[in-house]
């Protein structure tokens, strides 16, 4: 049977063999320093992705309501003519576009009567 | 405690939590560095706070304690075996001198008696034998009773004397 002494004097062989393997205390700090750097960088990220979220929403909220923002140079919607109107326009559309009476002709439009002329 | 006075005294322990750190992560040299900076890092973000009711020494060593029984959790969580057997792939180190190798046989004597040993009968006598603290401070790190880690420290260093005189005869 072993006795006290012997054990600690294994125990010794031991702590020293554990000594020779012992990273130093500058790397394992300076280790968990770099640690708690990225730590602080990740516990920051969700409240930069929060707030770019929160400022693209508010940018898509707030983008249609300044394009319907009232004006005094924009016509209303009954005066408002479009610019390519005119294409709409065919030769003859005057003709169609009233309502014929019975016994008229379309040619009553196109060739002035007797009175018309005299005047 | 600010933080240059904290660095001081991690750095005074620092050689005593390795060998604790060693002992908490089954002598697994990688595991324990690891664990030594989470256990840092606790500490700098004052997750772990020293309140002067025992030694720095034994309330840091506490700290490694449950740590590394937190981070083995997580390791078998994330796949234990896969991490061993990468483990057993690393390349051998080269043949020690002859003075050493008696010595280093004598350790793994030692290691190899610790590990058959009950966990709380090895950290008790760890405790006790390699970091030279009393029984009462051993019980206070293991977060038990004075009278339960005296049984363990009874027990366990017959047992380990057994081992070793069974292995010295061999």
């Amino acid at each position: 049977m072993m006795d006290e002494s012997e054990l600690r004097r294994r125990f010794a062989q031991l702590r020293e063999a554990d000594r020779e393997r012992e990273p130093s205390f500058a790397q394992t700090y300076g280790r968990a320093h770099a640690r708690r750097s990225w730590r602080a960088t990740l516990r920051v990220r969700p409240l930069v992705i929060g707030a770019a979220a929160a400022i693209a929403i508010a940018a898509v909220w707030l983008a249609p309501a300044r394009s319907f923002s009232p004006s005094a140079v924009t016509p209303t919607i009954v005066t408002w003519r479009a610019p390519t109107d005119v294409l709409l326009r065919t030769p003859g559309s005057d003709l169609l576009g009233g309502m014929p009476a019975l016994g008229a002709s379309v040619l009553d439009t196109m060739i002035p009567t007797p009175s018309e002329k005299g005047a | 405690m600010d933080e240059i006075e904290l660095r001081r005294e991690l750095e005074r322990a620092h050689a005593d939590c390795f060998g604790w750190a060693m002992t908490c992560c089954g002598r697994d040299r990688d595991d324990a560095e690891e664990v030594l900076q989470t256990v840092y890092l606790t500490v700098l973000d004052g997750r772990a706070h020293y309140d002067a009711r025992s030694s720095f020494r034994t309330w840091l060593f506490g700290v490694i304690r449950r740590t590394a029984a937190s981070e083995r959790r997580k390791a078998w969580l994330h796949g234990l075996l896969l991490k061993r057997e990468a483990g057993s792939l690393k390349p051998e180190a080269p043949a020690p001198p002859d003075a050493e190798v008696e010595r280093d046989s004598r350790c793994h004597s030692l290691r190899h008696a610790l590990a058959r040993l009950a966990a709380r009968q090895r950290e008790v006598l760890q405790l006790v034998f390699y970091h030279e603290l009393t029984v009462d401070e051993a019980a206070a790190v293991m977060g038990i009773t004075t009278g339960s880690a005296r049984t363990h420290y009874a027990r366990g260093k017959a047992r380990l004397a057994t081992l070793l005189g069974d292995a010295r005869e061999l």
